[in-house]
């Protein structure tokens, strides 16, 4: 006869009684929620493909070209480098953004909308805004560290390499970063707010990628169009340039000639800058009408 | 625990031109509570004002004292809520579903996945628990989305339409876990329009009908009679002809006797019938209607 070695008991249902962490915790929790589906983590292989390739092709040059710049004598980092300086790499970087958001965005908003699962939130202690900033959230974090780490790896490569040692080039540096920071924001903003809100307004992801990409490459062919016309009032068409708007302010924030048809057309580059934030504003605020009918 | 689980004051709502709720007023306590009606009578629009999805056209709502048009947040830090239709990701497995809807209720990440796995237990998901949801049949995700609703404790519990979709054997499941709740310690509003399920499973009923209360009680006032109904071995006649002589109404079918007595106790009138003709009684009781004879009985809708 077996030895009898345990039980199974029925504990039944028990009254939960620990932490609870409120508000903010249900926010953490949609923005960790959010890197871990823009990132494919925790679902089927397939859905990591397309991110991590991504990630690959942003971090991939900076990585190389930093440790190539360290067997090269006499490396002078703009002139030698194949992607320039840090303009250069966040412009590289900056159309990877515009194809990673034009997927990660539907894949934060639509199927919590087509599966239901907003009835979920709609019992959680958050609201409306708390939902739409948390997604927002977390897709700009992980566009930020597209264009800052890559971009980071090259400020602190570039120092290590200054004749001025490391230490003195990373604080005479410094305006360098900020400029990044700045330039990282545009992009952020500018391709992230259009791409959140017709991500808000379509049913499914394929599609939505498809018409964000379609209104971002349209916007600066139409624009173009505006350009060439010539009557009263033409040039205010230049501002439809989506694509070109983060270009613009990148090229400001580093002292370099704008080559847009915003610029062409006479505007001055904050004209870009305004422009990235009127359309995030009118986009969140698209966005909360779209979700308050649900959370 | 507040003594009203839910209270309605003069509520209205309108979407655009159609009138769903109608100058509400209602007051009903913590416990079981079965909100019954037809299909557009209401009840979806009052869970969804009383989740602070919906806001009220007039009038007010609270929910354990708290107006969610005042305070949403602290409503929702004390509420679940298992909607009508689906509310599951399909790509994701049921144990990591539950456990971020438990984290999203504040519960920390080690416990919500020890909770989880608990309440997926509970709900007869053990051995499926790290399985697609999208895999799920819907008795399953019916399990799941119950689990998702009590799986961070709430006071009140919302559950829209819970057997819907169900077949007999999954409504029987789903309806003993709905008789349960109650002995957690979670106080439950049920809304359907099956209504046998809202018999077996509430001890409260709110009855819409076009957005107005036609009925707000207890059960058992609702589905009880001033009528007595009493079976006797044999003599039934003799004992309806005692119940005639003492005033009571009677009306004979076979060995079964139902009397009501006017305004008097029928109880007090059966017994004295039965002690002067010393029938031998086999069973006697209240009769009880039950609420679809009230609702078609009452609701205008059904004119």
């Amino acid at each position: 006869m077996t030895e009898r070695t345990g039980a199974v008991f029925d504990l039944g249902y028990k009254p939960y009684e620990g932490q609870r962490l409120g508000r903010s915790g249900a926010i953490r929790t949609i923005i960790k929620d959010g890197f871990r589906r823009v990132l494919g983590l925790r679902r089927k292989a397939r859905k990591k493909v397309y991110p991590w390739s991504l990630v690959a092709i942003a971090f991939l040059p900076a990585a190389v070209f930093v440790g190539l710049a360290f067997f090269i004598g006499d490396f002078i980092p703009e002139a030698d480098s194949p992607f320039g300086g840090h303009a250069e790499y966040i412009a590289l970087t900056g159309a990877i953004v515009l194809l990673f958001v034009a997927l990660a965005a539907p894949e934060l908003l639509i199927p919590d909308r087509e599966e239901g699962v907003l009835a979920v939130y709609s019992s959680r202690p958050i609201t409306a805004w708390d939902y739409i900033l948390a997604r927002a959230g977390s897709l700009f974090a992980v566009v930020a560290a597209f264009v800052l780490v890559p971009n980071l790896l090259m400020y602190i490569g570039f120092a290590a390499l200054d004749s001025r040692g490391l230490a003195s080039a990373l604080v005479g540096n410094v305006d360098d970063l900020l400029k990044i920071v700045a330039a990282m924001l545009a992009y952020i903003v500018g391709y992230g707010a259009p791409a959140l809100l017709i991500a808000t307004y379509a049913t499914r992801t394929g599609p939505a990628a498809g018409t964000f990409l379609a209104l971002m490459f349209g916007s600066a062919a139409f624009a173009e169009a505006f350009q060439r016309i010539d009557f009263v009032g033409a040039r205010f068409g230049t501002l439809l340039a989506l694509i070109q708007h983060p270009e613009v302010v990148r090229d400001w924030v580093f002292d370099q000639r704008p080559t847009s048809a915003p610029t062409a057309a006479g505007f001055e580059p904050w004209a870009s800058a305004v422009v990235i934030l009127l359309i995030a504003g009118l986009a969140a605020l698209l966005m909360h009408r779209r979700y308050r009918s649900e959370l | 625990m507040a003594a009203v689980a839910f209270t309605a004051t003069d509520l209205g709502h309108a979407y655009g031109d159609v009138v769903a709720l109608h100058h509400m007023n209602l007051e009903v306590p913590p416990g079981r509570v079965g909100l019954v009606g037809a299909n557009g009578a209401g009840k979806t629009t009052f869970i969804k004002i009383l989740l602070g999805i919906l806001e009220p056209t007039v009038g007010s709502v609270s929910v354990l004292g708290t107006d969610p048009a005042v305070d949403l947040v602290a409503v929702r830090n004390r509420i679940g809520y298992m909607p009508e239709g689906d509310c599951l990701p399909l790509a994701q497995s049921a144990a990591d579903f539950v456990s971020y809807a438990a984290e999203l209720a504040g519960i920390p990440p080690s416990e919500a996945r020890q909770r989880a796995s608990d309440i997926l237990t509970m709900v007869g998901l053990h051995e499926e628990r790290f399985r697609y949801l999208g895999d799920f049949s819907t008795g399953m995700k019916q399990r799941a989305m119950l689990a998702q609703a009590i799986v961070h404790d709430p006071e009140i519990v919302l559950l829209d339409e819970p057997t819907a979709g169900l077949d007999p054997a999954g409504r029987e499941e789903m309806l003993e876990l709905i008789g349960r709740l109650g002995s957690f310690g979670i106080n439950v509003l049920v809304s359907s329009h099956v209504l046998p399920d809202i018999e077996r499973t509430c001890d409260w009923v709110v009855m819409l009908d076009g957005g107005q209360v036609l009925r707000n009680g207890p059960l058992s006032s609702l589905i009880e009679t001033d009528v007595v109904e009493f079976e006797v071995v044999s003599d039934a006649d003799a004992v309806a002809a005692e119940l005639h002589r003492l005033g009571g109404i009677v009306e004979i079918q076979g060995n079964v006797l139902i009397l009501s007595a006017d305004g008097r106790d029928p109880f007090i009138l059966a017994r004295d019938a039965l002690a002067a003709t010393g029938a031998p009684l086999r069973r006697m009781g209240a009769r009880s209607t039950t609420l679809e004879d009230i609702f078609l009985g009452e609701a205008p809708s059904n004119d």
